[in-house]
């Protein structure tokens, strides 16, 4: 059973390598889209948390996070984000396609919802093998518009299939608001419950939050009652771009005094506090972490480019 | 001893291939709209539910999420068969077809298969109008990482369909509906076809006619039809992805004479391509300009008044040899049961 602290340091590891990677980035080091998690790190560190070893995740464009989160590589992140042959893809995919099988962590694509399909898929061989796991797919609000989706649910009720699918609702598809794409009608818990899928909302803001409901629902997954986790969260960045937009002026609710106030490490910061832990704690673990995302950065920026002859393998298995 | 020869239709031909794999593999499932019932998915999943019963999945109209969650299921280890009973209703699942289950090993640097196969139907059928008769091969053949091949035959059939379900990449397999109910000698023992290689239906060195599909069946009707006159060489594509030039390159040299058909409209079709590739063959020489039937650019129509001119008869490919050749065109009434139905013979 791993300590809040453990999950403070995971959190810590999320938000640091994204913001060494901002840094890279705005050194024109990384020469592709990233889509920043800032912010949204109890979501993936709550869950992740809340499964076993053997369970598997699967992302979207935004998923450096659920990739750390379930144990990825750092070293082989970073190789693929600036595009070297040491990369987890070689090169090949880059941040929007992450993937660690050995952690468990079996893929992500850019084109949102379909990961939830996909990820039905990875459930459904887990049942037919009566292997006990589960599969949980990370999902958009944005992306959890797409038609797939909702066919997806209902086949995961259909097929008993121990599938978690967590949307993390930041409010924003790219800076289109909830209320530009959905009527005030619309209900996800009515949308969820009525095609046969449990369904819990945490505050994605809050770790310990987003574990209990997480642990919750999963013990119905596991015995295949599938299962919606929203999970309110702010994004603190741009929709793909290491920067803070809000001079753009679309944020309503989460301006920046109200997501810094709401910062999940701030809130589990606090919550340390409670407990008897220390600024210097913090702070020495800050450090650490820092250090050594900083070598591996080093260590990335220095490793080889892939060779111009693996443009043409790897088309076929 | 005396052995009656083992004829099947192209579905029974399907039906076996599948069964056979199924009963060899427990991690293979097929999936897809009323492959459970009786007759299910035309014949070729007949069956199969009651053998199987947790391995053959009657699915919701919900192309997009049993697609993605086929190749979720491939991506994981098993090795589904998608039947799509028209490829108008699987390009709702466009996405997972072209973009997941066709870019996934390359998008993640290899040792990432998806041994996923995507049966599909496509094309003529009698009455069935504009939305229901569409074959897009072009689309297929042009999507990188999928490999996509077309059988002609109930042999051929069993034996690709084996070969998909074993490989470890997404394949496409393009079923003619129009073929359905041809018939052919069929081995019991499950045996592959590569997925890879044209096929020399019948050699000769006067013309190359290239054809795949219900084209190949109309082709060899041509060919009877045109007897001793000129000496052509038959060669059905089998696969348009990748398309296997090297067949068609030793063809060419021998014949410098090219006659592509298709069953589908010309724009973007694989005569173009194939035309196309064989112009670039530099020690090819070509005696004429190559040829292209085709069906024209337009939709295909549902009154018989107008499909009649829609597909290329055995008539018109007769004379698009002959014309080819230099010879004198011919002229013949097919019956209203040759323009509209299906054929129903025994390929020998």
């Amino acid at each position: 059973m791993s300590t809040r602290l453990d999950a403070f340091r995971r959190m810590t590891l999320l938000r640091i390598a994204e913001e060494e990677t901002a840094n890279l980035y705005l050194r024109d080091k990384i020469m592709s889209f990233v889509h920043f998690y800032v912010g949204q790190e109890a979501v993936a560190v709550g869950v992740s948390d809340s499964l076993m070893s053997n369970d598997r995740a699967m992302g979207n464009h935004r998923s450096h996070g659920h990739y750390l989160a379930k144990g990825g590589d750092l070293r082989r992140m970073l190789c693929e984000l600036l595009g070297k042959a040491e990369g987890s893809s070689h090169g090949k995919g880059g941040s929007m396609h992450m993937i660690d099988r050995s952690a468990g962590f079996t893929g992500s694509t850019p084109i949102l919802g379909s990961i939830v399909a996909i990820a039905a898929g990875s459930a459904f061989e887990q049942k037919h093998n009566a292997t006990g796991d589960v599969t949980v797919a990370y999902v958009g609000d944005g992306g959890s518009e797409e038609g797939g989706v909702y066919e997806t649910m209902n086949l995961a009720a259909l097929f008993k299939l121990p599938l978690l699918i967590v949307v993390e609702n930041n409010l924003y598809s790219v800076n289109s608001k909830l209320l530009d794409r959905r009527s005030k009608e619309y209900s996800v818990e009515g949308v969820v419950r009525n095609l046969g899928l449990a369904y819990a909302k945490a505050d994605g803001n809050n770790y310990d939050d987003v574990r209990s409901k997480a642990t919750a629902l999963l013990e119905g997954v596991r015995a295949g009652k599938p299962a919606v986790l929203e999970c309110l969260a702010y994004r603190h960045m741009a929709h793909s771009a290491p920067i803070f937009d809000d001079a753009q002026g679309y944020r309503e609710e989460d301006v920046l005094e109200r997501r810094l106030a709401e910062d999940c490490l701030k809130k589990m910061k606090a919550r340390l506090l409670e407990e008897g832990s220390s600024e210097e704690v913090f702070s020495d673990i800050e450090n650490e972490i820092r250090t050594h995302v900083l070598e591996e950065i080093a260590y990335a920026v220095a490793a080889p480019y892939p060779s111009p002859e693996t443009l043409y393998t790897d088309v076929y298995a | 001893m005396h052995n009656e020869p083992r004829i099947l239709k192209y579905t029974e031909a399907l039906r076996e291939a599948t069964e056979q794999a199924m009963a060899e593999d427990p991690s293979v499932f097929v999936i897809g709209l009323g492959v459970s019932y009786k007759n299910g998915a035309d014949g070729t999943t007949a069956g199969l539910k009651e053998l199987y019963p947790e391995r053959v999945l009657d699915v919701p109209v919900s192309e997009d999420a049993f697609t993605g969650m086929a190749v979720g299921a491939a991506i994981h280890g098993m090795r589904p068969i998608v039947h799509h009973g028209r490829v108008e209703f699987a390009l709702f699942a466009a996405d997972h077809i072209c973009t997941q289950a066709a870019k996934w090993n390359y998008m993640f640097g290899g040792n990432n298969p998806v041994p996923v196969v995507f049966r599909i139907n496509v094309g003529r059928q009698w009455g069935n109008g504009p939305q229901h008769t569409q074959s897009l091969f072009g689309l297929f053949g042009s999507v990188l990482g999928l490999k996509v091949v077309i059988p002609s035959s109930p042999y051929m059939a069993k034996g690709l369909l084996r070969a998909a379900i074993k490989d470890n990449n997404p394949v496409v397999l393009l079923e003619s509906r129009w073929v359905f109910p041809v018939k052919q000698e069929v081995p019991e023992e499950a045996y592959e076809l590569p997925l890879d290689k044209a096929h020399v239906v019948q050699s000769g060195n006067d013309l190359t006619v290239v054809a795949y599909g219900d084209g190949v069946i109309a082709a060899r009707e041509a060919i009877e039809l045109i007897g001793d006159q000129v000496d052509v060489e038959l060669i059905d594509l089998v696969s348009i992805n990748p398309i296997d030039e090297e067949t068609i390159h030793a063809s060419l040299k021998k014949t410098g004479r090219l006659l592509t058909v298709d069953t589908t409209s010309a724009s973007f079709s694989i005569g173009s391509e194939v035309a196309a590739r064989a112009l670039r063959m530099s020690d090819v020489t070509f005696r004429t300009t190559p040829g292209m039937l085709s069906c024209p650019d337009v939709p295909c129509p549902t009154s018989t008044a107008l499909s009649e001119a829609y597909y290329p008869t055995k008539v018109d490919i007769a004379n698009a040899i002959l014309a080819q050749c230099g010879k004198d065109q011919i002229t013949k009434e097919l019956t209203f049961e040759e323009l509209h139905l299906p054929p129903t013979h025994t390929i020998v």
